[in-house]
């Protein structure tokens, strides 16, 4: 038994330490262990938007707030540009910030981060490393991090998931350093490490974490009324100069302080960091310079090598903003040959960007002899074998040899195809003729100007040729084939298929495929309407110029997710005000299911999403649906429409209507409903039901918008089909929680704001005016 | 201490791997994850786990991974398994798909998801020799009401032969208890009787078949053969993709005489499966006739059936023979088809049947 005392003694209080730094064994993907640190650490907030794969960190994070285990105060952006504002403004207010984003997402925000770093807000940013787009890929290189190298961003490695919890811990540390208060990028390898589970240690109590990063300090923040200061001020010639030299002395000063920084979390965890990693270095005549999890793998070709009695070894370094040149001069001292492998180019400048700063860095040298080979490999996430890292000790170990660079810059890995191929259209193009059933009829309404359409039937309507074909790789039961197949059916003659970034997209042109039998093109995830509106108006211009017949009439439609109608609303409504004659069509399912069901904004209140996950301290989306087609409506366009699958021929009538519109010179919204069985969770075969029971419920009214008038084209009331709205949640996985007593004032704020938007919508139909 | 579990065999790396050859959607990533998280936490081991990840879908093929060493070895590779110890089958579809058994040794232990026997499955597979063990995973988990990961959990955990059973339920116990405690002990049954009812069988070398050795696959497409760009100069190739193995088990069958040709089907087909040709109506007018459905493409989401306003669809279990009699053929026989995936130029030329465009109008 204990004795009964007040103060412990010197050895009882080194038991409770030791006891409080216990850390537990487990077994984790890097993305889990950004959001383990994150979760003790206890940021003040998490501005995010989601992309692969970085994603799952505002997941985890969110998860673990559902469950009450921290309080970060998590915040859905509208796009990356918008998540790095809303971080920005927050390390504004004096609280600790965080942010995660790959690829497109860290270009889109990068305007944020000269800004984040010249005012001297720190925080802290997981870059989970991507491919940067043209085309899209997903999968894991640089391309994107080194594009962060000029932003004034300290940018710490992390090369598997262990380190991607200390570096996370570290980098709050480093960043809110008096001396250097800057903000932090924590860059691990898209799905080889953010992906890929292993052995992992992390501090069991949250205290240890909290104690080593302290409690945040700023000097200044905006909202201290006592103190009121400008934050941001309009600042040219001669003064810019000096606050880049500040920010220049404070990456001069973060170099001298990390070192202290992981000694100091070395004595905690038992993990110690140099600046720059180095394996077999100590006696190696040939290093291969590389970086995060690919230099892991490339130390099994060194011990391959070593084995066969090659002096070999890796260089590696865990921080690159500030670039340690001093640390990297010294451990390439005594090294003939090393190879730098970049995981990205810099297209035209004969090297990757580590190849020309360690160069730099040599040059700084003059006794420096070694020679140097650039390589990039492993680009788009192309996977890096022990194999390949041997293949490239190799040819660093031949220059050695011969004392020659034969060829000083290369790739590593591509591939030139087989020698004769015959490449050539599998299927001839649809005609106009084909594409043209007659079955269209419209008649203009003299008193309204308005056109009566009619379609055929759905029998007869199987004569139109598919623009898609099948093979496509959607999910059993996807929504937004039926959709496009019904709408396309509307329209008659040639058209041109614009995407913006979203699962139709994704699941129907994966090179080498395509599933488009017409022309398709995707830009990015925001900017397909303004893609559109550029393509029109040269369309419209090269006609004018005879340069394309004019007896062609082409139908330009571009297809967006409720994802892309948030991230992409801006460019959608200039081009709406602009006026263009072109179609978008939105296929709603409620989240950005491509990337795995992370919320929208047109994710309806309450509904479970992987960022709103119900649990004791969150049920589900906090906020109510976005209702676009009354903000396209509001731009006074010509024709706003709304429809679902399985509304007879509804969806091809306004197809029809749709290209009516633009043939005289109108722009056309339309919002269809589109079902997700996966993220919805019910049954596949019940699409169908699921979708009517969303527009019994007046949770999505069908009505279309001509000219300003409202039209509802089907009044559940007045057929007398109207359910409660807990009908239709209570077909899904995802909102069934809202049906338990529990959230009753849940679902009853949701059948509040579904009734009210009805009831204005109703008004809206029986007053020309409203 | 936990005593270390003993490895039968590793590579020249040190470890031993298992691959996954599985569906979006089935669980086998899941089901890695908890092997390799029993092994490292339960069994006194280092390993990975991890999958080949394209975007969030459910129904196209997809490989899990797993690698395991011993505890003081570092796990360095992040690379995708390419010689497994291990692998398993989740869906026996996939057995028919280019590079599945891809990198078998004749030290490799094979786990398939099927009612068939191990020989008629080393047949099919064309194993020269080995180890083959075969689970009804499926039938298991429609009678426990379960998913059939975790019955091939089970059937993964006997055929390894060093791991501990009891680790290996712990572990789910733990995954489950939290979240879905009700899930907790119909998993475990499943994951018992996969256990259980996995019926091993070792093959001798008897010259029946070859070894192919393994070579990485190199894409025919490069950048000495391609458009620049990215672009698709032969848009419509999907026709080419075989995607019956996104069905689970179900099909929609089409009974012609009871069909009145009114087109909900073809509205509702989320993949485009449904074949109409010019014809004539009762009446003797022309019409569009529905002529049956492209099983190439169905992926089995049997919305058609929900939506067919008499009995001309059906949901029935799929039967190979049923889907080769009633499926209209597009692309030609499958066995071209594969044939053209096995010489990696499958995108070169012409589809086997000139008139399949006519045929989907």
């Amino acid at each position: 038994m204990r004795a009964q005392t007040t103060i412990p003694t010197m050895e009882e209080q080194e038991e409770e330490r030791a006891i409080e730094l216990v850390q537990k064994v487990d077994f984790k993907k890097g993305n889990e262990m950004a959001a383990i640190a994150a979760r003790q650490i206890n940021y003040h907030l998490m501005g995010y938007f989601p992309i692969t794969p970085s994603t799952e960190i505002a997941e985890e994070v969110d998860e673990m707030y559902a469950d009450g285990e921290h309080q970060i105060r998590m915040v859905p952006a509208d796009g990356e540009h918008g998540a790095a504002g809303i971080c920005y403004g927050a390390t504004l207010g004096g609280g600790r910030v965080l942010n995660a984003t790959s690829a497109q997402g860290l270009l889109y925000a990068m305007e944020q981060l000269p800004v984040q770093s010249g005012t001297r807000f720190p925080m802290v940013l997981n870059v989970v490393t991507r491919s940067v787009s043209g085309p899209l890929d997903i999968r894991g290189d640089h391309s994107d991090i080194m594009m962060a190298l000029n932003t004034g961003w300290i940018i710490l490695l992390a090369r598997d998931p262990q380190v991607v919890y200390d570096m996370n811990i570290i980098a709050v540390r480093l960043g809110e350093h008096p001396e250097v208060r800057l903000p932090v990028i924590v860059a691990s390898d898209g799905f080889f490490t953010s992906h890929q589970k292993r052995r992992v240690r992390y501090f069991q109590e949250a205290r240890v974490v909290q104690e080593f990063v302290g409690l945040y300090w700023t000097p200044i923040h905006a909202l201290d009324p006592h103190k009121p200061v400008t934050i941001g001020p309009y600042m040219n010639d001669p003064d810019l100069i000096n606050n880049k030299y500040q920010l220049k002395q404070a990456m001069d000063a973060a170099e001298r302080v990390l070192p202290q920084i992981f000694q100091e979390y070395g004595d905690l965890s038992g993990r110690y960091y140099p600046l720059v990693e180095q394996y077999c270095m100590e006696d190696a005549e040939v290093a291969l310079f590389i970086l995060n999890s690919a230099a892991e793998t490339a130390k099994d070709a060194v011990d391959k090598l070593r084995a066969e009695g090659y002096k070999v070894g890796i260089i590696s370094p865990n921080v690159i903003r500030p670039f340690p040149a001093e640390e990297i001069r010294k451990a390439l001292e005594r090294v003939k040959a090393v190879l730098i492998a970049d995981r990205a180019d810099s297209y035209g400048a004969h090297g990757g960007n580590m190849a020309l700063e360690v160069k730099a860095a040599l040059k700084d040298d003059p006794q420096s002899r070694t020679l140097c080979l650039a390589r990039v490999y492993g680009l788009g996430g192309k996977d890096f074998y022990t194999e390949d890292a041997e293949e490239l000790l190799r040819q660093a170990l031949q220059a050695a040899q011969t004392g020659q660079v034969e060829i000083p810059f290369d790739y590593h890995g591509a591939n030139p195809g087989h020698p004769d191929p015959k490449l050539e259209p599998l299927q001839p193009p649809i005609s106009r003729e084909n594409s043209t059933l007659g079955l269209t009829k419209v008649e203009v309404d003299e008193a309204t100007g308005r056109p009566k359409v009619r379609v055929g039937t759905p029998r007869q309507l199987t004569a139109m040729p598919k623009r898609i074909a099948p093979g496509h790789g959607a999910c059993p039961g996807c929504g937004i084939f039926p959709t496009l197949n019904q709408f396309l059916k509307g329209i008659e003659g040639p058209v041109v298929l614009p995407f913006q970034t979203g699962c139709g997209m994704v699941v129907t042109t994966a090179y080498p495929y395509s599933a488009h039998r017409v022309t398709y093109i995707h830009n990015l995830f925001q900017n397909g309407a303004a893609t559109l509106s550029g393509l029109v108006e040269m369309y419209r211009e090269r006609r004018r110029r005879g340069e394309l017949p004019i007896e062609e009439e082409l139908t330009f439609i571009m297809i967006s997710g409720d994802g892309g109608m948030d991230i992409g609303m801006g460019p959608v409504i200039g081009t709406a005000l602009r006026g263009h004659p072109m179609i978008i069509l939105e296929y709603d399912n409620q989240g950005y299911m491509n990337t795995g069901n992370q919320l929208s904004y047109a994710t309806p209140l309450g509904h479970a999403t992987s960022t709103s996950h119900v649990g004791p301290a969150e049920v589900g989306k906090s906020f109510q649906h976005k209702d676009t087609a009354q903000i396209m409506a509001a731009t006074h366009i010509p024709y706003v429409f709304t429809s679902v699958e399985g509304m007879g021929t509804d969806l091809v009538r306004k197809g029809a209507k749709a290209q009516w519109y633009v043939r005289n010179g109108g722009f056309v919204y339309g919002k269809v409903l589109s079902v997700c069985p996966l993220s919805w969770r019910y049954e596949e075969r019940l699409g169908t039901e699921v979708v009517q029971a969303a527009v019994d419920c007046c949770f999505f009214p069908i009505y279309e918008v001509e000219r300003g008038i409202t039209t509802i084209n089907y009044d559940p009331e007045e057929r007398g089909k109207r359910i409660p709205a807990a009908e239709w949640l209570k077909m899904m996985g995802k909102t069934r929680h809202l049906t338990r007593p529990e959230h009753a004032d849940i679902l009853a704020a949701f059948e509040a704001e579904v009734e009210r938007r009805w009831r204005r919508l109703k008004a809206m139909h029986e007053h020309p005016l409203l | 201490m936990v005593e270390s579990a003993k490895l039968p065999y590793t590579n020249e790396l040190g470890f031993y791997e298992m691959r996954f050859e599985s569906i979006g959607g089935l669980g086998a990533n899941l089901a890695g994850q908890i092997l390799a998280e029993a092994m490292v936490l339960g069994q006194g081991l280092n390993g990975a786990s991890f999958s080949s990840y394209g975007s969030e879908k459910k129904g196209s093929p997809i490989k899990s991974f797993v690698r395991l060493c011993a505890a003081d070895r570092e796990v360095r590779t992040s690379s995708p398994v390419e010689r497994p110890h291990l692998l398993a089958i989740f869906h026996e579809a996939l057995t028919g798909l280019d590079g599945t058994t891809e990198g078998l040794t004749s030290e490799s232990t094979v786990v398939v998801n099927t009612t068939r026997t191990p020989a008629e499955m080393r047949d099919i597979l064309q194993l020269p020799s080995g180890r083959i063990g075969v689970v009804d995973a499926l039938g298991i988990a429609v009678q426990e009401k379960t998913r059939l990961n975790t019955a091939m959990l089970g059937a993964i955990t006997q055929a390894a032969g060093f791991i501990d059973r009891e680790v290996v339920r712990k572990t789910i116990a733990d995954a489950l208890s939290q979240r879905y405690p009700s899930l907790v002990e119909p998993n475990l049954r499943t994951f018992d009787r996969g256990y259980h009812e996995l019926v091993l069988e070792d093959f001798a070398p008897d010259g029946k078949y070859d070894w192919i050795p393994f070579t990485r696959f190199v894409p025919a497409l490069g950048y000495a053969n391609v458009p620049l760009g990215g672009t698709i100069i032969n848009p419509g190739n999907t026709i080419l993709k075989d995607l019956s193995p996104s069905r689970q088990g179900f099909v929609p069958l089409f009974h012609r005489d009871e069909c009145i040709d009114c087109g909900k089907c073809e509205m509702t087909c989320p993949d485009y499966c449904f074949v109409w040709e010019e014809g004539v109506d009762k009446r003797g007018r022309p019409a569009m006739v529905l002529q049956g459905i492209d099983y190439q493409h169905c992926k089995g989401c049997l919305k058609c059936v929900e939506i067919c306003p008499v009995e001309a669809l059906t949901m029935e279990r799929e039967e190979p023979e049923l889907v080769r009699r009633t499926s209209i053929e597009l692309v030609g026989p499958p066995e071209a088809l594969v044939a053209m995936e096995r010489s990696k130029f499958h995108l070169y030329g012409e589809p086997e049947s000139p008139g399949y465009w006519d045929k989907i109008s």
